[in-house]
């Protein structure tokens, strides 16, 4: 049954139209992505118009080629000149920019593509292999996990923030304030708009990243009248050309790095509302924690292209998982697809797979070809954006200040976003020349909303804290949450102190007990699995005497 | 002890923001209409939380301002040092903010014009040769830009009190030559696809 499926989705999506049309919505999607201040939820609306007169199949593939397309063209934009094209890049300028700074765009870009086009494949293949499965663990969510979900994303601003936890936690919580101004979601009261109508409807997201990054990042680099006047890539003496080979071999070598990073971000994808616009940052983070050398992290190291790049690729099949499988956009563009399929006359439900199994193959498909597409439409492309990097720095910082503030003004046709932009941008700029980061300001702006609107939700079901604890998937975020916040200190001591030996082996002990709370038999067995295996490490660390190990030497960018 | 640092003023001026804005939220509330059920959250609840949080941040950024050494990077400038070291910072948010006071007197185009060509100006060499580079790659970026935007995907983009009619004609013009270029390939393409079908299906 499912092979007729396939079969008979493959043949509705393998005609030249329909092939053509996907190619055309990947190079929209890169040029989309590529351009910052220009998302791909944008993309994605501005093409919806074309796919009217088309079939489903073709109007969907043209939308997940956009989508696909979207997403790893940020990339470009966030190597070559630091500002990332979209949110779910913010992540891949943190080592992709100074990797291209120090000489080597081409790598860099190659490592993004690679682990872009590896990361849509993993992710693709959980898509149709476990997507039954995946959006089960969705609806088991309850607002108490939504909560804990979100508190857990924002102990990632403490590792974010570098030496200076305390500075990256007031930037984090200056983000969430910022989340709350205008109308609450409850009542509509206003909050904080000092009696501006403008801000009523609060600050819209784009324009306060693009002001909190492009503002900040540009006038860094023009900061010193000698530097602004340097192209971007002033180091590289020869030509840039894109180093496919080395860059496809150092990200399969990080096959570890790579499958979870993947893993992260088809998980958050799963989720609704938990876009790619956290998991690059999730998955950074979680590869910055398991790295032997996280202090390299900020400097161009390839596990930090590796990981942001392939999560936000694989996010777009765990949006899709749940889009399909349950009618519930995960982000904003599935809840664009949503609108696709309902002009098609096709409704969205639990049942749709088993009713519309050759539009649901279909899009597991053109997902699947997608990732393809962009590989070699990216490499066509990247070409021309690597003369990005022979303009002048000034120069490009004026025509990015133009389009910036034109992208923003064209998301909603107000000129007070461009305001927004502006004063985001002397915020951000103030902020970072005082020492605070700008990336957990980023992360609370995007995670008050649901943040606020998930405690809002476990208020009006039950007061009762305890219920944090007593359900599953609460407590495992809830513990997840507290080890990550100390993982920066363990890591920062690993190796040199005898505590740092206990961490892990406690951590997989506490988070197998909400494990072995939760539903079914595979994860309460993998749960005790989990809980053995911590255990084991504690009686194998003790009869070693807590003896500190060796470091290791690591592969360095040099050496690929 | 350490005395007064960048630092220590720093945390200070949050903890009076952190003072205002709590201050603030206690303003923020329900109409009487909008009575909230038993167990509904308060507008102010959330960001009370947070400033709480903002807080406790601040007052251990105090206590560390306080205890720990001043940062070695730390240099006292002057007024005319601290300008020279911003002074292409300002220079941008100043030019930039004009840019979007002038938006509603000369329309997106123009204004964009007169931005790119006068930062890049400011922030770059002034002789002319380097005038010219500035001049032709404003005119290219900016009016390329305006034309995918305007034109190819009909965003309205703002136009001048000043030079409404300008933009109107531009518009009229431009984009009206690129939608005539679309709506003749729109009915010579059905042709063509017929003459070839035809001569196609003579050749079979």
């Amino acid at each position: 049954m499912i092979f007729e499926n396939i079969m008979l989705a493959t043949s509705e999506l393998m005609t030249v139209s329909t092939m053509l049309l996907m190619i055309v919505g990947v190079v929209a999607g890169l040029i989309a992505g590529a351009i910052p201040g220009f998302t791909i939820a944008m993309a994605v609306v501005l093409v919806l118009p074309f796919t009217f007169g088309m079939t489903a199949v073709q109007g969907l593939a043209t939308m997940i080629g956009v989508y696909v397309g979207g997403l790893s063209g940020g990339l470009m934009s966030g190597i070559l000149t630091g500002i990332p094209g979209t949110p779910s890049s913010v992540a891949t300028t943190f080592d992709g920019f100074p990797l291209a700074r120090s000489g080597r765009p081409g790598l860099a870009l190659g490592l993004g593509v690679w682990a872009s086009f590896f990361g849509g494949v993993i992710s693709a293949i959980v898509l149709v292999m476990v997507a039954p499965q995946l959006a089960r663990i969705g609806q088991e969510f309850q607002p108490w996990d939504y909560f804990a979900l979100m508190a857990f994303a924002l102990t990632v601003t403490a590792s974010l923030a570098g030496d200076n936890m305390v500075k990256g936690l007031i930037a984090g919580l200056v983000g969430l304030l910022v989340a709350t101004v205008g109308e609450d979601a409850v009542v509509g009261v206003p909050r904080f708009t000092f009696g501006s109508d403008a801000v009523q409807q609060g600050f819209a997201f784009l324009p306060v990243l693009i002001g909190l990054f492009a503002f900040t990042r540009l006038l860094s680099d023009v900061q010193d009248p000698k530097k602004a006047q340097d192209n971007l890539g002033a180091h590289s003496a020869e030509s840039v050309r894109i180093e496919h080979m080395k860059a496809a071999k150092a990200v399969l070598s990080r096959w570890g790095n790579l499958i979870r990073s993947s893993l992260i971000g088809v998980f958050t994808g799963v989720l609704p509302a938990a876009g790619s616009s956290i998991s690059n940052i999730l998955a950074y983070d979680q590869a910055k924690k398991y790295s032997k050398e996280p202090e390299k992290f900020g400097t161009g190291t390839v596990d930090g292209i590796v990981a942001p790049e392939s999560a936000n690729n694989a996010t777009a099949g765990g949006a899709l998982i749940m889009m399909m499988a349950l009618g519930i956009p995960g982000d904003i563009v599935t809840a664009v697809m949503l609108g696709a399929l309902l002009i098609h006359d096709v409704v969205p439900s639990p049942t749709f797979i088993t009713e519309q199994p050759t539009i649901a193959y279909a899009i597991f498909i053109a997902f699947f070809l997608a990732n393809f597409t962009m590989l070699a439409m990216q490499s066509l492309t990247l070409r021309g954006f690597v003369a990005v990097t022979r303009v002048r720095m000034y120069m490009l910082a004026s025509i990015i200040l133009f389009y910036c503030a034109l992208g923003v003004f064209a998301l909603n046709n107000v000129q007070f976003d461009m305001w927004t932009l502006f004063w985001f941008g002397v915020g951000g700029f103030i902020m970072r020349s005082l020492g605070f980061p700008i990336v957990p300001v980023i992360l609370g702006v995007v995670l008050g909303n649901i943040a606020e609107n998930a405690l809002a939700q476990v208020i009006a079901i039950s007061t009762d804290p305890t219920m944090f604890l007593i359900r599953p998937w609460s407590l495992f975020f809830i513990i997840l949450g507290l080890f990550s916040s100390f993982f920066h200190v363990y890591q920062k001591n690993r190796a040199i102190k005898r505590w740092t030996l206990g961490f892990i082996p406690a951590m997989c002990v506490f988070l197998s007990i909400p494990m072995f709370m939760m539903e079914g038999v595979v994860r309460p067995v993998l749960g005790v699995g989990f809980g053995l295996f911590g255990l084991y490490l504690i009686v194998q660390r003790a009869r070693a005497g807590w003896k500190l190990p060796e470091p290791e030497p690591v592969m360095e960018v040099g050496d690929l | 002890m350490n005395r007064l640092n960048r630092d220590t003023i720093i945390a200070v001026i949050l903890l009076l923001l952190v003072g205002f804005f709590t201050y603030t939220s206690f303003a923020i509330k329900t109409p009487v209409f909008e009575k909230l059920a038993p167990g509904q959250m308060g507008p102010g609840f959330w960001p009370r939380i947070i400033l709480t949080g903002l807080g406790i941040m601040g007052l251990i950024y105090l206590f560390q301002s306080i205890i720990s050494p001043p940062p070695p990077a730390e240099k006292r400038r002057g007024l005319v040092g601290w300008y020279r070291h911003y002074k292409n910072p300002i220079w941008c948010f100043a030019i930039f903010a004009a840019f979007l006071t002038i938006i509603p007197v000369l329309g997106m185009l123009l204004s964009g014009l007169v931005f790119v060509f006068t930062l890049m100006s400011m922030l770059g060499p002034k002789d002319g040769a380097a005038i010219k580079r500035h001049i032709l790659t404003t005119l290219g970026t900016v009016g390329g830009m305006w034309f995918i935007f305007a034109c190819l995907l009909e965003v309205q983009l703002p136009k001048g009190s000043l030079t409404g009619a300008f933009d109107e004609w531009l518009l009229v013009n431009v984009c009206g030559i690129v939608s005539s270029i679309g709506e003749l390939f729109a009915n010579v393409g059905p042709s063509c696809s017929i003459l070839l079908a035809s001569v196609w299906g003579v050749e079979r």
